[in-house]
């Protein structure tokens, strides 16, 4: 079964008396454990899809099925419960809060769930700083990162619960060249390893090197959906 | 919840100014509270002691045609006993009275001076000298001599009467005065003691003589014109009252009435009254002090608009966002509302030792009103705590409406526009 289906997908949104169009009757399936990159120009729509994949915002028309579950029956508590358990988010800005440590920002996603113990959120939240490579690092402070550390920070934030899905809005915007490259491999072996599926939004050819699968949107429109092989991809 | 509350706590620290400024602002307004209802129950306190103390005791059995005309202290209805029987059996019955600890009579009336300028009016009251002594404030007003000894011919006055007589401790003073028989009388007495209190009627018209003496002059042997009944705290009156009721009923007397100290006195249902008013003008106070923190609320919530948005994409629910910053706001509360609470409980108790002279500010008000120009403010754990929970409420309240706010922002909407 797969993870995400996506039928017709249309969001309008109504600035004053105009209605404007963001997205025109997607359809899309994402099978779980992929890695796919979803890229397109500025205001092509990409953002707004990745929201309603990330149940942060509902469509105007259209079924969204994650999981097995019909996401439209689902009220704003319910889709906030499907954020907490199972997607994690990615922001281009990283998003940590200035007054937690890195270890905090990790504790603060987990501590929602309630399924883990103390101890085993402590073990957890260490593992997964230790797994993208911040292990001495946990007492720092956003302010005391850099920008690479800081995504690394909002990686294992998105991971340390387990979820089935991650949603990475342009991960690399405010990162060099090198540090992209740390985080992407960060990213892709936790793919790797735990099976987690990820979907990106970007304009920055890097990211796409590494993705499985590419799609492109346009005008509202999925214009170009290619599967990649393996020695194509980046690793 | 317990992580939400430590976020909240942490955050106060990301714009230290700001929340300095909303705190002190809680506490300032807090420590008025404090201060204020401090006063208040002070004035509270002190005009129903004084009143008790110097004209009703708790209860007050008198004839109910001298209380018509008690302004003129009339020695044509005194309290002469049960069916006219005499003092001694109806203290003896009132002090059998379940709750009264003490019967107090007083005679009083009138009588004057002549000095070479004027005539001086003043008021006598014969008064049993050990239980007055134990019963209010006069050992502590008795600033110079003594108190007044049964069997002899001696008075006490205020500072102020002396000096409008030119006499002085130790001096004789002739007294006139008209008998129950109203005869004018004149005796010579000689004054033992001074009395300076913030009371304006025992400095410029009381003078105390002993009762024995008062009622040999006055033609008013083993009678009196009001007995003052004690009891242990104010609050027992409207349990003891029923009593001493039926048992003046019991004896069929109709002429003497029981009345409170509250019903004797157009000052304390008014002071009353005005403590419920301030408790509106507390939470006005507070409510001022709130549009600061309000103020740095919504500022706040602007600041972090991508943060809630954040929040919202990890899986916080509305009511968990608004949980975090009515904590926050509540926090600010706790801290500003503790200081306000403390501090103002520290001038308190400092002003409570020295008081406020409002002499000069009521020295126009009747001599026969009895207000203490001294007002002593009431330094207690309650206020404090009434302040602290009052400040710690409404601040709570006030944050709701930035946190409803920050609440209901879409996930999206605050992502895009933080």
């Amino acid at each position: 079964m797969a993870l995400l289906e996506m039928q017709g997908i249309t969001k309008i949104y109504n600035q004053g008396k105009i209605e404007v169009p963001a997205l025109r009757g997607v359809d899309l399936t994402v099978e779980a454990g992929e890695f796919t990159t979803i890229f397109g120009p500025s205001g092509s729509g990409k953002t707004t899809l990745l929201n309603m994949i990330g149940c942060l915002d509902k469509p105007t028309a259209g079924r969204i099925t994650f999981d097995g579950q019909e996401l439209r029956e689902l009220d704003k508590k319910a889709l906030a419960m499907v954020r907490r358990y199972h997607v994690g988010f990615v922001f281009q800005s990283y998003n940590l809060i200035p007054v937690l440590t890195a270890y905090e920002n990790v504790e603060f996603a987990i501590r929602l769930v309630n399924k883990y113990h103390k101890k085993e959120i402590r073990d957890r939240v260490l593992q997964i700083l230790d797994a993208v490579g911040l292990a001495g690092l946990a007492g720092r402070k956003p302010n005391e990162l850099s920008g690479g550390q800081k995504q690394r920070v909002a990686i294992a934030r998105a991971l340390v619960k387990e979820p089935k899905l991650i949603l990475a809005d342009e991960p690399s915007a405010n990162l060099d060249s090198k540090t992209s490259e740390e985080v992407l491999q960060v990213m892709l072996k936790m793919n790797q390893e735990l099976g987690t599926t990820f979907i990106f939004s970007t304009h920055d050819p890097r990211v796409m090197e590494y993705a499985r699968r590419l799609i492109e949107i346009r005008d509202g429109l999925i214009s170009k959906d290619q599967r990649r092989e393996s020695e194509d991809v980046s690793d | 919840m317990f992580f939400l509350s430590k976020l909240a706590f942490k955050n106060l620290f990301r714009s230290k100014s700001r929340t300095i400024v909303s705190m002190v602002a809680i506490a300032f307004a807090v420590m008025i509270v404090v201060f204020a209802k401090g006063l208040i129950e002070g004035m509270i306190d002190s005009v129903s002691a004084d009143h008790i103390h110097y004209n009703s005791g708790h209860i007050k059995v008198i004839d109910e045609d001298y209380y018509k005309r008690e302004r003129l202290l009339t020695l044509h209805y005194p309290v002469d006993g049960f069916d006219g029987q005499g003092l001694e059996e109806m203290i003896t019955a009132l002090e059998s009275v379940e709750g009264v600890e003490m019967v107090i009579p007083r005679l009083k009336f009138g009588a004057m001076v002549s000095t070479e300028e004027e005539l001086v009016a003043m008021n006598g009251w014969g008064v049993n000298p050990e239980q007055e002594l134990a019963f209010t404030d006069l050992e502590e007003f008795l600033v110079e001599g003594r108190m007044v000894a049964p069997g002899q011919q001696e008075v006490v006055m205020g500072t102020d009467l002396l000096e409008k007589i030119n006499c002085r401790v130790g001096d004789k003073v002739t007294i006139l005065f008209n008998t129950a028989f109203d005869s004018l009388r004149g005796i010579t007495f000689r004054i033992v003691g001074r009395l300076e209190s913030g009371l304006k009627m025992l400095n410029e018209i009381v003078f105390y003589l002993p009762l024995d003496q008062a009622q040999k002059l006055l033609y008013l042997d083993d009678q009196t014109t009001e007995l003052l009944l004690v009891t242990a705290d104010k609050k027992l009156v409207p349990e003891v009252l029923p009593r001493v009721k039926s048992l003046l009923a019991e004896h069929g007397d109709e002429r003497y009435q029981a009345l409170s100290y509250r019903e004797t006195s157009d000052l304390i249902p008014l002071m009353d009254l005005s403590a419920v008013i301030y408790n509106f003008i507390y939470i006005f106070l507070l409510s001022l002090s709130c549009i600061v923190v309000v103020n740095t609320m919504i500022m706040i919530v602007k600041d972090r608009t991508k943060e809630i948005g954040m929040m919202s994409a990890l899986g916080l629910e509305s009511k968990d966002i608004l949980q975090l910053f009515v904590l926050e706001g509540a926090i600010m509360g706790v801290i500003g509302s503790l200081a306000g609470a403390v501090s103002g409980y520290l001038m308190n108790s400092y002003l409570a030792r020295v008081g406020f002279d409002y002499g000069e500010a009521l020295s126009g008000i009747s001599s026969d009103l009895i207000f203490n120009t001294m007002i002593y403010p009431v330094s207690s754990i309650e206020v404090s705590i009434f302040a602290f929970v009052l400040g710690v409420v409404i601040v709570t309240i006030a944050c709701l409406i930035p946190a409803r706010r920050a609440a209901r922002l879409e996930p999206t909407v605050a992502m895009r526009e933080g």
